[in-house]
């Protein structure tokens, strides 16, 4: 490097080079280890508790390493008196994110987009027509973001809408996966988020076996997305037990 | 939006059930698609899209800007998409924001690639001038004129050929600055670069009405729909992008299987469109 330096007359420029090395080339070897020491197809331990906030009508907290999540949901309550009649119950949801929840302050991605991100995977879920002319919202708030966000979201979200005693077929759970060169990596965290390839999320309904919703980004060969869906609907099973566990939980310590 | 009676349902669903639509289609033709291209004068290139009645215009304009900090060797692409107020009158105001933005992303989502670029339509490193100085900011601006379904397809198509449409003026950077200060750049008002689109996706949306599902849906048609899946496919049969529409869940076996056929119909789309987007250019170059 020092001799490169001193051939050159300028002190410093930037050149592609020098970026590109940023970008570890580890990531196409087969024994890189993912920076929290888990195998790729490892997700994060997930801490999920119900009843988070009082004044909500429901409300669930979520951990899963270090994104962490709070949603909490108000009503079913009168819509807004500028909507026009409605028989089926409407859903408001928002997203958004603390200022410290990012690296830099403030910079979170689009709330706008995450938040009807949010809405379509939950819409199918829930039983809109036991409630009509009402608006339930689903507030979620990102305390901290540290990799794959939005699915943390969608599936604490559906814990708290359970929580709110909201009809629905099924709980919802989600998961993503990140194609990192070849490799296929489970629940990526933000630094493995930043250098990937592609990105597969599902949404599902784990014990109807439904799709609720799908997001790819990236290029994909057509086995590539087929062994990514599996690993992702093994994934949203799992996850779903636990969700269930952590309803039954909640629900015999308040009978005590 | 489309108010049918019960008798139209039927009659709708009735007919996809038995591959013989309204129109006279088959479940997995298109509607005839017709290109125009060079319809801005002001933009770096531009082009008109018609499916069926579905109308749609897109944009592109260069500007010369400065890189991210963190893709100093890259150029920016930013899509957004406007629904005029003329298509429908629901899109007055701030009505058509919630489906611009949708469609945005979606397109962002198709057309971009992930993280990394693996898979974008457009090379952002093609756009760079100056590494960590200058660099061109794509602005893609697409406007639904007229809305009878199908839209995200068409806007997919009406990107890819305003792109195909593409002048980048060339740029000259003044080797004397020093390496530290903004550079001094000269763009050329003659010489033009071609922009390279054979790595643009064609966006297929399918869609589910019943059992089965339709490619290139109308307005009453969509009304019927369970739910929608729109596959970014290039031309090395790669899936760029998937997003799906519509509240039903879908079985993964349904989902695999539409994504192979959207694979399988985005072929034929991709050499319609690119034998139509070839009529317009030369179509162009003969009124010139």
């Amino acid at each position: 490097m020092a001799a490169k330096g001193g051939a050159a007359p300028a002190t410093y420029s930037p050149s592609p080079t020098t970026y590109k090395k940023k970008r570890a080339p580890i990531f196409t070897d087969v024994d890189w280890v993912r920076p929290d020491g888990r195998d790729f197809h490892h997700c994060r331990p997930a801490f999920l508790r119900t009843g988070a906030v009082n004044a909500a009508s429901g409300s669930a907290y979520a951990e899963f390493g270090n994104t962490k999540v709070i949603v909490s949901i108000f009503g079913p309550r009168e819509s807004k008196k500028a909507l026009m009649y409605s028989d089926t119950g409407r859903l408001n949801c928002n997203v958004s994110y603390t200022t410290f929840a990012t690296p830099v302050r403030g910079q979170a991605s689009d709330n706008k987009e995450i938040s009807s991100q949010l809405h379509k995977s939950l819409e199918g879920a829930i039983m809109l027509d036991t409630f009509p002319k009402t608006t339930v919202d689903v507030f979620a708030l990102v305390l901290e973001s540290g990799g794959c966000d939005l699915p943390v979201v969608i599936s604490c979200a559906s814990l708290a809408l359970a929580d709110a005693g909201i009809m629905m077929y099924d709980l919802v759970a989600a998961v993503s996966v990140s194609c990192l060169g070849k490799n296929l990596v489970i629940d990526p965290v933000s630094e493995e988020e930043n250098y990937q390839d592609g990105s597969l999320t599902i949404t599902c309904l784990p014990s109807r076996n439904e799709v609720s919703q799908l997001t790819i980004t990236g290029e994909w060969s057509s086995p590539k997305i087929h062994e990514g869906m599996e690993l992702c609907l093994d994934a949203c099973a799992k996850l779903g037990k636990i969700m269930r566990s952590c309803l039954k939980e909640s629900a015999s310590t308040s009978q005590e | 939006m489309v108010g049918l009676s019960i008798g139209e349902k039927h009659f709708i669903q009735g007919g996809i059930a038995q591959d013989l639509r309204t129109d006279g289609r088959k479940r997995l033709s298109y509607r005839p698609i017709s290109v125009e291209t060079g319809v801005i004068a002001q933009a770096n290139g531009s082009a008109r899209v018609k499916m069926g009645k579905t109308e749609v215009i897109a944009s592109v304009k260069a500007e010369l800007g400065r890189p991210s900090s963190s893709a100093p060797d890259k150029g920016k692409v930013s899509i957004y998409i406007d629904c005029s107020s003329t298509a429908a009158p629901q899109y007055e105001g701030r009505g058509g924001e919630e489906l611009s933005m949708e469609l945005s992303a979606a397109l962002r989502q198709c057309l971009l690639g992930g993280k990394s670029g693996a898979g974008a339509g457009i090379n952002l490193s093609s756009l760079a001038i100056v590494d960590g100085k200058v660099c061109w900011d794509l602005y893609i601006d697409g406007l639904v004129i007229n809305i009878d379904g199908n839209i995200l397809d068409a806007l997919g198509a009406a990107i890819k050929a305003a792109l195909s449409n593409t002048g980048i003026p060339k740029v000259n950077v003044s080797s004397t600055a020093p390496s530290d200060d903004q550079p001094e750049v000269d763009v050329s008002d003659e010489e033009f670069l071609q922009f390279d689109t054979t790595a643009v996706p064609v966006i297929v949306t399918l869609t589910k009405v019943g059992r089965h599902y339709i490619v290139d849906a109308t307005s009453e048609e969509e009304s019927q729909m369970s739910s929608a899946v729109s596959v970014s496919v290039n031309r090395g049969g790669m899936i760029c992008g998937l997003t799906k529409r519509g509240g039903a869940g879908l079985d993964p076996s349904v989902i695999l299987d539409m994504i192979s056929v959207g694979k399988h119909v985005s072929e034929q789309l991709m050499n319609k469109l690119d034998s139509e987007i070839a009529k317009a250019e030369a179509a162009m170059e003969e009124e010139s």
